[in-house]
């Protein structure tokens, strides 16, 4: 049975510390003076009228930085404070330091700038097209960068998967083929908690950071390399994260305010706005995705081609795996015995917001993608939703489109449990009523990296010390649980805490599905470690770094039900049925939620959210325009646990946090079909879209 | 410009701007269980209680808070320990941003006449969550009334 978890209390009553209720003694506050233009040089910046506003203790541009100006997740890309040429309209140009916030935002927009504007690309197709105008003269120089001259102008990062050639040739004979394309537009992670940090660098060079930051041990890192300073002398402290969603694995302002901090000689802490935080942090790459399918008379595949050019924005600084890619993009047949699959995952640079990571990295667009012209091919070939996608998906034994062999694959399962739950929604009267579904496949991560500290105190009670921030998913209750049934002792004589970098060697940061994995691994070896101990002592420190079981992972089936207005095209999304492939569960609860904030995002992703970018700007410019789901939006979620799978690690267990939101757009999408016989290609679902396809006969 | 209120049970007097907000004079006071999320009105993170409703505290200037009754987060934690261990037992949170906020506008639901599952979901539907997907947070609300 699973206990309540162990940040419960503070969070409900209010008392849980988060960056922004950080306050240090002589702490002044920072804001920036943002771009005025998406493209455009800077011919002077004046800084007069700010810095006479009384309350600013100082205005700073480019030329005062104390190290270097470029800084990113793994490109370094992104700078600080732009000298010359702006790329977009969230480019910091200027910053003030002032005695309160307010002041300091007041005095940054004091500051004139002259700017001389210039050409800019405001899509992703016009940066690959002819003579585009060049967004970074020579990107490949940057540190950390993948791109390649070769490449052309304005490439972020080129992903080739199979051959092109053999596809085609593929689909040459096949028997039945779709070829479409599918839109999606770029999101923001909508975590409700701004983006914040507090950054107090000494004169010692030492340097405390408090952040919404969920890799502590990489923004040392990304920290260090700009500023010159030894890692180790850079102290991530531990804090609340207010939601991640990828939204806070970047280092957000904290290369700023650590220029600020030693410029002023001062802690500093800064505050986004939520409007500035949609505008300025990086949100879900806008995806085209082309997509080719062929299948044989009897319906397996024979191939299929899939080409995406995704927006990355003005920098390629916030993705931070070693391709730069999206791995969503690439996986996109993972759940599939697909024999011939050929992918292009194209990411360029444009004048939009520069795009990072959110939920499973290109999968939600790739699954809307991949899924949605599956069915048209279930449709066009008469074999129906179920039925193609029965014929195809991967039975133990097999080799998947990328040459792995999972431990099983359990598609045709959840499949058929996402498929056989009884209806009992109700259908507004004279509306149309459909069904839809979609698979959503992800391998698990391989190598679990973290370290944790076991300590028995003198009055029996183990402190467990962890460097994993908690950005709400559970990772901490996890560590609880497991330390509860490895030790065989009560839950209030456990007491885990996160600790700051300095305290433990490593951690691989929250995301990626990966946390409840690596802290199995480390408490097992941790557990071991405190059985072994030499008498005498009562403490044992582990570090993690090992390859786990596999190639392992865990599919979900999602079915949605929607009502259509004939009259409007109103969309009503009754119910989405997640059908999970699971293993053990550490934590009944906390994995519940991850199913049903993850099929709300989906739900969200596909009928609502859209950031509205248009002409270089994000036209949604605070949460009244970017909609989140709220309660009453709620269709009705049921969840159906396929349990009994083979895990991975000690505790035998699949990840769950990036699987139900993936497929729900395709789900919804497919359902809309299935009620009007319209095939709507672009999201967000609008009535308006739904509505003119049923006059004008689309489907 | 002086301002007298009850806060939390106690009469509060603070010198402050009539027109700042009231999220940034709560916070000021060292209660920063209220919440800064999208500071128009609309996430409702921010909840406090003014007077016995609901009120977004990131649109409230504090002027307007002259000899009325406010509970923050912090407040209502001792005053209605019911509603925060409903909460807590539901697991009604993940990140916890929300949650104050969340709390906040249960404790204030009965302004509202509330007959249906429906009624809770519309009531509060101005306090967003990106994690839970509602439904640990309702069942916290709908345990809360059972008992009330």
């Amino acid at each position: 049975m699973s206990e309540r978890r162990i940040d419960a209390v503070a969070k409900a009553t209010g008392i849980a510390k988060y960056s922004a209720d950080i306050v240090l003694e002589g702490m002044a506050y920072a804001a920036a003076t943002r771009s005025a233009y998406p493209s455009a040089v800077i011919e002077s910046i004046d800084t007069s009228e700010a810095e006479k506003l009384e309350g600013v203790i100082g205005v700073f541009t480019a030329k005062d930085l104390p190290g270097g100006n470029l800084y990113g997740r793994r490109v370094m890309d992104v700078p600080i404070l732009v000298a010359d040429r702006v790329r977009w309209l969230g480019d910091r140009v200027a910053a003030v330091v002032a005695t309160t916030r307010e002041i300091a935002e007041k005095a940054a927009e004091l500051v004139q700038v002259t700017y001389k504007e210039l050409p800019a690309v405001t899509n992703a197709d016009d940066a690959i097209a002819p003579n585009p105008v060049v967004i970074h003269e020579a990107p490949w120089d940057y540190k950390g960068a993948v791109a390649k001259p070769e490449m052309g102008p304005n490439i972020q990062a080129l992903e080739i998967h199979g051959s092109k050639e053999k596809a085609e040739q593929a689909l040459s004979k096949a028997a039945h083929t779709i070829e479409a394309t599918y839109y999606t537009p770029g999101d923001h992670q909508g975590y409700i908690e701004p983006q914040a940090c507090v950054v107090d660098y000494k004169q010692d060079g030492s340097l405390r950071i408090w952040a919404t930051n969920k890799s502590p041990y990489r923004l040392r890192e990304q920290i260090g390399l700009v500023f010159g300073l030894d890692p180790k002398r850079i102290e991530i402290m531990p804090v609340v994260l207010g939601g991640d969603f990828g939204g806070k694995g970047a280092p957000g302002e904290v290369p700023l305010c650590t220029a600020l901090s030693i410029l002023t000689k001062r802690p500093i802490k800064m505050a986004l706005r939520y409007n500035e935080d949609l505008l300025a942090t990086d949100g879900r790459h806008a995806s085209k995705i082309k997509v080719k399918l062929g299948i044989d008379k009897e319906g397996h595949f024979v191939g299929g081609t899939f080409e995406a050019l995704l927006d990355g924005g003005a920098y390629a600084g916030f993705k931070p795996v070693p391709t730069v890619n999206l791995h969503g993009i690439v996986d996109a047949a993972i759940a599939y015995r697909m024999p011939e699959f050929y992918v292009e995952s194209k990411i360029v640079y444009t004048n939009n917001q520069p795009k990072g990571h959110m939920r499973a990295p290109g999968s939600p667009q790739a699954a809307f993608a991949f899924e949605s012209a599956l069915d048209e091919l279930g449709k066009k070939s008469g074999l129906g939703p179920i039925k193609i996608r029965e014929m195809n998906l991967l039975d133990d034994g097999e080799v998947n489109a990328y040459g792995d062999k999972w431990l099983e694959y359990r598609g045709k399962q959840v499949l058929a449990l996402a498929t056989n739950q009884p209806k009992e929604v109700e259908v507004p009267k004279g509306w149309l009523y459909g069904e839809g579904i979609a698979i959503y496949a992800r391998s698990m991560p391989a190598v679990p990296k973290t370290s944790l500290r076991l300590t028995m105190q003198e009055d029996g009670k183990v402190v467990v010390e962890v460097p994993i921030p908690e950005n709400g998913a559970g990772g901490q209750t996890v560590v609880r649980e497991m330390i509860r049934t490895g030790l065989g002792i009560e839950s209030d004589k456990i007491e885990v805490r996160q600790v700051s970098t300095s305290s433990l060697p490593t951690d691989a940061g929250v995301g990626g599905s990966r946390v409840s994995l690596g802290v199995t691994v480390a408490v097992a070896n941790a557990i071991k470690a405190w059985k072994e101990r030499p008498a005498g002592t009562n403490s044992v420190e582990v570090t993690t770094n090992e390859e786990s079981d596999g190639p392992s992972g865990a599919y979900c089936a999602q079915l949605a039900r929607v009502a259509v207005d004939p009259e409007t095209g109103q969309l009503k999304v009754l119910e989405i049925i997640s059908a999970v492939d699971v293993a053990e569960i550490v934590n009944e609860k906390a994995h519940q939620m991850q199913i049903d904030g993850g099929a709300v995002m989906g739900f969200g992703f596909a009928v609502m959210e859209d950031l509205l970018e248009d002409d270089a700007r994000v036209w949604a410019q605070s949460m009244g325009e970017f909609k989140l789901p709220n309660m009453a939006d709620l269709p009705k979620l049921t969840t159906v646990l396929l349990r009994g799978g083979k895990g991975v690690g000690p505790n035998n267990i699949k990840s769950v946090g990036e699987l139900a939101n993936c497929g729900t757009g395709a789900a919804i999408a497919n359902a809309v079909t299935d009620a009007t016989g319209v095939r709507i290609r672009r999201l967000p679902i609008k009535a308006e879209a739904i509505y003119s396809g049923m006059r004008e006969g689309n489907n | 410009m002086k301002i007298n209120f009850t806060l939390n049970g106690k009469s509060a007097e603070i010198d402050a701007d009539p027109m700042a907000m009231a999220l940034d004079v709560i916070r000021d006071l060292d209660l920063t269980g209220t919440k800064e999320g999208c500071g128009v009105g609309v996430c409702g993170a921010c909840t406090i209680m003014v007077d016995g409703e609901p009120v977004s505290s990131c649109i409230c200037v504090v002027g307007t808070l002259q000899d009325r009754e406010v509970w923050t987060v912090e407040g209502i934690s001792e005053k209605m320990p019911d509603l925060i261990e409903k909460f807590i037992d539901n697991e009604g949170m993940q990140c916890g941003i929300c949650t104050p906020g969340q709390i906040m506008a249960a404790a204030a639901i009965s302004s509202v006449d509330i007959t249906s599952e429906e009624d809770i979901k519309k009531y509060m539907a101005g306090n967003l969550c990106r994690c839970t997907g509602y439904q640990t947070i309702l069942n916290a609300v709908e345990d809360y009334l059972a008992i009330n």
